[in-house]
């Protein structure tokens, strides 16, 4: 771990200033601070090649996990290829990716009504793979966004996988619904 | 007071500026160099944040250098040993009429064709980006989705805390504590469990 002389900057404000939230001043007493303090600015430049970095990273379609559709429009205008699928309670939907998709999204519906927060749980066989937990935000209308890495649906074999979406408000949980998706493998396109 | 003999790396920002200042072209490349090395990050910075646009903010940091430079070999800069306020200011009146160019282009654009969005930066080749992705897999669900909102989706705190249910002040909680952790784990410092962050 590197330390600085001054750490008159706090990450907190670096983080406000390159989200593009710090009042004007603010931001002008850290840019007259920046340039003139050479430990500020290895700091701060290391800050901005990191927040530089995050839409690489998430255009390298490896980051899953619940997402809204802020983020899956943004995808699509980077030219991210994302295959969608949207399940209603109880659906089986035969599911396969093809060998150029980058991202697979579900659209999981369901009453999410009073529901702070929901686990969704991926099976195999009977036994749970995967089980995140994320926020049921307001612009949910009814349904959730999870974002798969299409690199790990090719590779799992011909098989059954088992969502099941949990509610979870004020320490009750709450099934919301099972879906199935039927995986047939990876898809080649001809040429 | 500038140590004249002062190397490079332990050359003050001033000494450098004094070394440039009024010298023949050709004589202090390797100040020049360094002076770049320098600020081209502080200036990148700025651009980023008043431009929002990362290629802008590469060429601002071109722009502006070459012309701080040029100005000190020519003696035209008054206090060379304000060399920062020198830039900064520079970059402010750089970066404000590059806004005006791009909001004519832009209207120009919208009029007569479609424009597409701007490449990833040329300045990320030193950050590990499969890393990076890691260190977000990493954080928990609802980290995750306020940095990407914040820092792909582009969507400011006040929407992000309509869209989550939170008050914007805990969505600016949430990001800074990921923002942390997300530093913390691309630069292999202290696990985020083991760090004392406020709770939004």
């Amino acid at each position: 771990m590197t330390t600085n002389a001054c750490e008159r900057i706090a990450l907190a404000d670096l983080t406000d200033y390159a989200a593009g939230e710090l009042a004007e001043a603010d931001a002008a007493a850290i840019e007259e601070h920046v340039f003139s303090c050479p430990d500020c600015a290895a700091r701060a430049a290391q800050f901005d090649a990191l927040v530089r970095a995050i839409p690489a990273s998430v255009r390298s379609a490896e980051i899953g996990g619940f997402i809204t559709d802020a983020v899956l429009n943004r995808l699509a205008r980077d030219g991210v290829r994302v295959r969608t699928f949207v399940l209603s309670p109880g659906a089986m939907v035969p599911c396969a990716v093809w060998d150029d998709d980058e991202l697979m999204a579900l659209r999981l519906r369901g009453d999410f009504s009073n529901a702070g927060e929901v686990t969704l749980s991926q099976s195999v066989g009977g036994t749970e793979v995967s089980r995140t937990t994320g926020e049921v935000h307001g612009g949910s209308h009814g349904e959730v966004i999870y974002a798969i890495s299409a690199a790990w649906v090719r590779q799992l074999p011909v098989v059954d996988v088992d969502v099941r979406l949990t509610a979870h408000d004020r320490g009750q949980e709450r099934a919301i619904a099972s879906y199935r998706l039927v995986h047939g493998g990876s898809l080649q396109r001809s040429s | 007071m500038p140590d004249a003999h002062a190397t490079l790396a332990d050359a003050s920002d001033e000494t450098l500026a004094l070394r440039i200042a009024g010298s023949v072209a050709g004589s202090t490349d390797d100040e020049e160099a360094e002076l770049y090395r320098r600020f081209a990050p502080r200036v990148r910075l700025y651009g980023r944040r008043h431009l929002r646009n990362d290629a802008a903010a590469d060429d601002l940091a071109q722009d502006v250098l070459l012309l701080t430079i040029g100005r000190l070999r020519a003696g035209e800069v008054r206090k060379p040993e304000e060399i920062g306020s020198f830039i900064l200011g520079t970059s402010r009146m750089m970066a404000h009429s590059e806004r005006r160019v791009t909001r004519r282009r832009e209207a120009l654009a919208a009029r007569f064709m479609q424009t597409t969005e701007d490449t990833a930066p040329s300045s990320l080749s030193s950050l590990d980006v499969p890393r990076l992705a890691a260190c977000l897999r990493a954080l928990a669900e609802r980290d995750r989705l306020v940095v990407l909102l914040t820092f792909y989706a582009e969507r400011e705190a006040p929407r992000i805390a309509e869209d989550l249910g939170v008050s914007s002040g805990a969505v600016r909680a949430i990001r800074h504590r990921a923002m942390t952790r997300l530093r913390d784990c691309v630069l292999g410092e202290p696990s985020p469990a083991n760090r004392q962050d406020p709770q939004p």
